[in-house]
């Protein structure tokens, strides 16, 4: 291995080049870091502001805090200020940094003092270094103060030196990923000497605080620390140079170190050592923790505890890993394997006596396993600080209490029982009751209250059933001896017991979320349709969770409410603007994330192999969600995510095959009207050239015939055409009909000779009521339904003649055309008043243009009446269409006029 | 000239009202027949001399009539079709018809079709063995060509590719047809190499290889050979 890594090329580490990439396309962060407030680091970034402003540089003051200090003050004259944002808060402005002002002005350089502030509870990140981030990313160089207290992994070295609570606090990665550092440095006795002058500003309430922390020591210790930082930074981008350029060896650190953790208290400690035992040995370092497969039901406090841990793991630059495992030693082994670690670094607290000679401590069983890798034990104390997050103490306290309760409850009865019956009963059995009890406990409240009511046990039966009675005195020794295999074995079966009480809950628990995973996937399963999807995951998440659910969906490119339960949830502003930011960084936003805290929902990306499909939101107002929910939630949500994408990709594809069957449509309309056009055309072509070519050599009744063919394919044609025309009127909804009053006979009569001038050879018979009133509508247009519908009689029509009825019904006229033909079959007959609906092939059918229905049924409706078709008419043949106008009551001025 | 009957096959009844005056005053004997069926049973039963074919039928294909027909006749068929029934008259012209005229079209032009494939039949049955157009000498037993008295020489390829065409000459003769005599079924696709060949024998034996007069295009189908008529 170290042969073929001597004879490798000088290449450039690819990882190396890739990090510098990423790097250069964000702004570059420039850090002025100092040991203490006071050093001057304003000043100094300011200096260099004017230098870089003198020299023409587009530099903008974000933000400084000059704390009434005059010669800093003096520095900002001149240079280009961003107006501060005022938030109101609690009645009082509170002035901030205006982050959307600054991406806004896309300055080549800002400055914005204070990294480690705390944003106002408004603002759309809880700390300045999110908005430092967003500013870097969107290509903007930055340049910041930070004080060397605020450093998350030495915050608990600095509390011990100074004795002072760090409150603002940023991971350490802020400061990794700067691309330069500045150390402002200021010897601490010269610090001091400007305190006393009053150079340092301190606030009113700081000033107790103050007393403690300016101390000759501390500050010796603070500007140790802030300089070994910087020197180890140099190092560190020693190594990437060294890197970048192929420069051989030797690197430092191919240490890994595996940090295992657990729910306990200890475990902050353990990962804040690790982290600094990674920097200085400039290690990579994994956090992991090992969770029991069949972990009884969970501690929800140690569940956050190790959740908590886990974060401040990743803040602090580690990389985490959660495993499942039954044997922690042989996991931990494992994993250190499969991760190349070199060391592992464990938590342990001296076991108290008894078990150590039980158990070995987990340390002792790891060094014992592990051969050539490094354990490096962090031995708890009992000065350890509270845990940072405040766990509610007191329902376990009260569920304790309880517990014990019931034990003692249960004992009282066993007793009384066994004095009502020890008249009769012979002692030995008594004890038996006393064991019913014991196991009565176990599986009502658990181990504790085994424990409690085998004891309780002990001292009743004692006192109660074993002479001398009434005392806890044993006259006998074999009744000692007695009363102790009591106690053993009713310890002995309350564990069991109590233990197998607990893998029911488990198991009942375990099987309830499979049930209803199963009921979900089985629920979207039969769903194709997104809006159903959304609906079965928003009412599913309710259900599982017992909060506020919203489900987000893109919709033309802007991010929309879809479903919510209950369905009247509505989203306010910083709700919104929260789901907006989860869309387009696929991060976590909202209340309990980093990013814009102040909604009351927590909002979660929805995640499908093409991407984000949508948000989440779970109304979480501080109480955060338990590990089985968060599990469920995951589950459910990435199960909905991929519905949801198939559901688009459905809905796409339907989409296409619906554009795909509008082509084939178009292309067959296509070749019917080029059909209907042609044919005509084709005649009309064919006999004048013939007449011209040919016409010497024919007779008089051929060349007249082909004059007549000429007329009536032209007469077609131009019918043709009208029809195309009128179809596009129906079509644009220019279709005016006039609202005379109209004599359907006289229309009927009038059309009824038209027709008999364009179809000679086909017999038409009218049959009319006599009196038929007047109708309201359009003569003109009535005529020309009339005619189409005669003209489709005598395409389609047969030989027999074409009969048309009219007659009073009721309230309405009714007007019919009969033809004796084929007829329409019954599947057709609504179709048949559609567009260029034809039956047939294009070719080999009676010349038409499939326009005539479709225009009557126009014209008709226009006209305010109605148009149907009937087929089989008569004798089952023929089709009678069928046209409606309603009778108005005609006004008295007409009738008398008339 | 007279004589021929011609079998007129159209759905239409305005196409044959005057294909009948026409094609009669023409000096042609005209039958007429509205089905697949009808045309069939007429071929069969009247012998007509040319088939004039529409491809719509109301009760089969115009290519089963096609393909019908060529499996006992070499009786000439022209096609009538319209301009967007491309695919189905290159189809119907790959199973054998000799010829197609697009609607709507011109007596004259219908008539010349007409005269051309029906001496084509009367060529065939004498045997060809020397064909002149336009000061072009092809002589197929000699396997030579000339023009104007000069030899043109053409590969063995070309002179197959030319000699294809004229003996169809006055008749359009499809890629297919082409691609498939001169380089074997294989290739009855690769119509890159009839574009490169027709365009190599048209600069050697077509006086304005620019504006060729003997070897014309038809966009889409085939070429056609220039008889030694019009």
């Amino acid at each position: 291995m170290a042969d073929s890594d001597r004879h490798r090329e000088k290449r450039a580490d690819p990882d190396a080049l890739l990090a510098l990439a990423g790097k250069q396309e964000r702004g570059r962060l420039t850090v002025f870091l100092g040991a203490a407030p006071g050093v001057g680091k304003t000043y100094a970034m300011l200096l260099r502001a004017r230098r870089v402003k003198d020299d023409g540089g587009d530099i903008l003051i974000g933000l400084v805090e000059t704390h009434g200090r005059s010669e800093t003050a003096a520095l900002l004259e001149g240079l280009e200020m961003l107006p501060l944002r005022s938030i109101p808060y609690r009645g009082r402005a509170i002035e901030e940094f205006d982050l959307d002002a600054a991406l806004e002005r896309r300055p080549h350089t800002i400055v914005v003092d204070e990294l480690a502030h705390t944003n106002a509870p408004e603002s759309r990140h809880p700390k300045r270094y999110q908005d430092i981030d967003e500013l870097l990313g969107a290509g903007i160089n930055v340049w910041t103060a930070l004080n060397i207290q605020h450093l998350e992994s030495l915050s608990d070295v600095v509390t011990q030196i100074t004795g002072v609570p760090v409150r603002e606090q940023i991971p350490d990665t802020v400061l990794k990923k700067a691309d330069e550092v500045l150390l402002v440095d200021l010897p601490p006795a010269e610090l001091l000497e400007r305190l006393k002058e009053g150079k340092v500003y301190l606030p009113a309430n700081a000033a107790r605080a103050a007393d403690s922390f300016f101390r000759l020591g501390n500050l010796t210790a603070l500007r140790d620390l802030a300089l070994r930082r910087t020197a180890d930074r140099v190092d560190d981008q020693m190594v990437d140079y060294l890197k970048q350029n192929a420069i051989e060896g030797p690197w430092p650190s191919a240490e890994r170190l595996l940090v295992c953790i657990g729910p306990d208290a200890l475990s902050e400690k353990v990962v804040r050592i690790a982290s600094r035992l990674a920097s200085g040995l400039n290690a990579h370092w994994i956090v992991a923790s090992i969770e029991p497969v069949d972990r009884a039901v969970a501690d929800q406090a140690g569940e956050r505890r190790l959740d908590d841990t886990f974060r401040l793991a990743e803040r602090l630059g580690a990389e985490t890993r959660r495993v499942k495992g039954s044997d922690f030693v042989e996991e931990i082994l494992r994993l250190a394997r499969r991760e190349h670690a070199t060391q592992i670094v464990i938590g342990g607290r001296r076991q108290p006596f008894p078990w150590r000679l039980f158990r070995r401590s987990l340390p002792d069983a790891l060094m014992e396993k592990a051969s050539g890798i490094g354990v490096y034990v962090v031995t708890g104390d009992d000065t350890m600080p509270p845990p940072t997050t405040p766990v509610k103490q007191r329902p376990l306290a009260l569920r304790l209490a309880r517990d014990v309760g019931v034990a003692l409850a249960t004992v009282a009865t066993a007793t009384g029982f066994g004095l009502m019956i020890g008249e009769w009963v012979r002692l030995p059995n008594i004890s038996i009751i006393f064991l019913l009890a014991v196991l009565v406990s176990a599986i009502n409240s658990g181990y504790l209250a085994a424990v409690v009511a085998a004891l309780g046990s002990a001292v009743a039966y004692n006192f109660f059933f074993i002479p001398p009675f009434y005392t806890l005195t044993i006259a006998e020794p074999h009744e000692v001896f007695a009363l102790f295999v009591f106690l053993a074995a009713a310890m002995l079966t309350g564990g069991l017991t109590s233990r197998l009480r607990e893998q029911a809950k488990v198991s009942g628990e375990r099987s309830v979320t499979t049930q209803t995973l199963y009921d979900y996937s089985r629920k979207l399963s039969g769903t194709a349709k997104q809006d159903d999807v959304v609906w079965a995951t928003v009412s599913q998440l309710q259900g599982a969770l017992s909060r506020t659910v919203a489900l987000l969906l893109p919709d033309q490119g802007e991010l929309r409410l879809q479903a919510s339960w209950p369905p009247d949830t509505e989203l306010g502003v910083s709700d919104m603007a929260a789901a907006r930011w989860t869309y387009e960084k696929s991060e976590e936003a909202g209340s309990g994330t980093g990013t814009l805290p102040n909604s009351a929902f927590r909002f979660i990306p929805l995640m499908s192999p093409h991407g984000v499909v949508g948000v989440c939101g779970i109304q979480q107002d501080g109480e955060l969600l338990e590990g089985t929910e968060e599990r469920m939630l995951n589950a459910i949500l990435d199960q909905s995510a991929v519905a949801i994408d198939r559901a688009r990709l459905s809905k796409e594809s339907l989409r296409q095959a619906t554009a795909l069957e509008g082509e084939r449509f178009r292309s067959a309309l296509l070749a019917s009207v080029s059909h209907d056009l042609k044919t005509p055309l084709a005649t009309i072509t064919g006999a004048i050239t013939s007449l011209r070519e040919l016409g010497d050599k024919m007779d008089k009744s051929s060349r007249d015939d082909l004059l007549v063919s000429i007329d009536e394919e032209s007469a077609r044609l131009s019918r043709f055409l009208a029809n195309l025309l009128d179809m596009t009127r129906i079509e644009s909804g220019s279709v005016e009909a006039k609202r005379d009053w109209v004599d359907i006979s006289d229309v009927i009569n009038s059309t009824v000779e038209r027709s008999r001038k364009v179809f000679p050879g086909r017999a038409i018979e009218v049959q009319l009521e006599p009196e038929l009133p007047l109708i309201r509508g359009d003569s003109v247009l009535l005529g020309q339904v009339l005619f189409n519908l005669i003209d489709n009689a005598d395409k389609y029509g047969g030989a027999e003649p074409i009969r048309i009825y009219a007659r009073r019904d009721r309230d309405e006229v009714t007007l019919s055309v009969v033809d004796m033909g084929k007829g329409i079959p019954e599947k057709d007959l609504e179709q048949v008043f559609e567009k260029f609906f034809r039956r047939g092939k294009p070719d080999g059918r009676a010349p038409g243009t499939g326009l005539g229905l479709p225009i009557a049924r126009g014209f008709v409706e226009a006209m305010g009446g109605t148009i149907r078709a009937e087929s089989p008419a008569q004798k089952r043949k023929g089709t009678r269409i069928i046209l409606r106008f309603p009778v108005e009551h005609m006004p008295v001025e007409a009738e008398t006029m008339s | 000239m007279s004589g021929f009957r011609v079998l007129v096959v159209d759905d239409e009844p305005q196409i044959q009202r005057f294909l009948r005056p026409a094609l009669t005053a023409a000096g042609y004997e005209v039958i007429e027949a509205g089905t697949g069926a009808q045309a069939l049973k007429a071929i069969a039963t009247a012998a007509p001399d040319l088939i004039i074919l529409d491809l719509g039928l109301p009760d089969m294909d115009g290519k089963e009539v096609v393909k019908n027909v060529r499996g006992w006749s070499e009786l000439p068929i022209i096609i009538l079709s319209a301009r967007d029934r491309e695919s189905e008259k290159i189809a119907a012209l790959d199973l054998g018809a000799d010829d197609y005229i697009e609607k709507p079209f011109g007596i004259g032009e219908l008539t010349a079709r007409i005269r051309t494939a029906l001496r084509h039949r009367t060529r065939e049955d004498g045997g060809v063995t020397e064909i002149s157009v336009d000061g072009l000498h092809i002589d197929t037993v000699r396997r030579l060509i000339t023009r104007d008295e000069a030899p043109i020489h053409l590969t063995p390829k070309e002179y197959d590719l030319v000699l294809m065409l004229a003996r169809h000459a006055g008749r359009v003769v499809t890629h297919r047809a082409l691609l498939t005599s001169v380089w074997g079924p294989a290739h009855a696709d690769d119509l890159h190499y009839l574009r490169v060949f027709v365009g190599q024998v048209r600069g050697k034996i077509e006086r304005d290889p620019s504006a060729p007069a003997i070897i014309r295009t038809e966009p889409g189908v085939g070429y056609r050979f220039v008889g030694d008529e019009t």
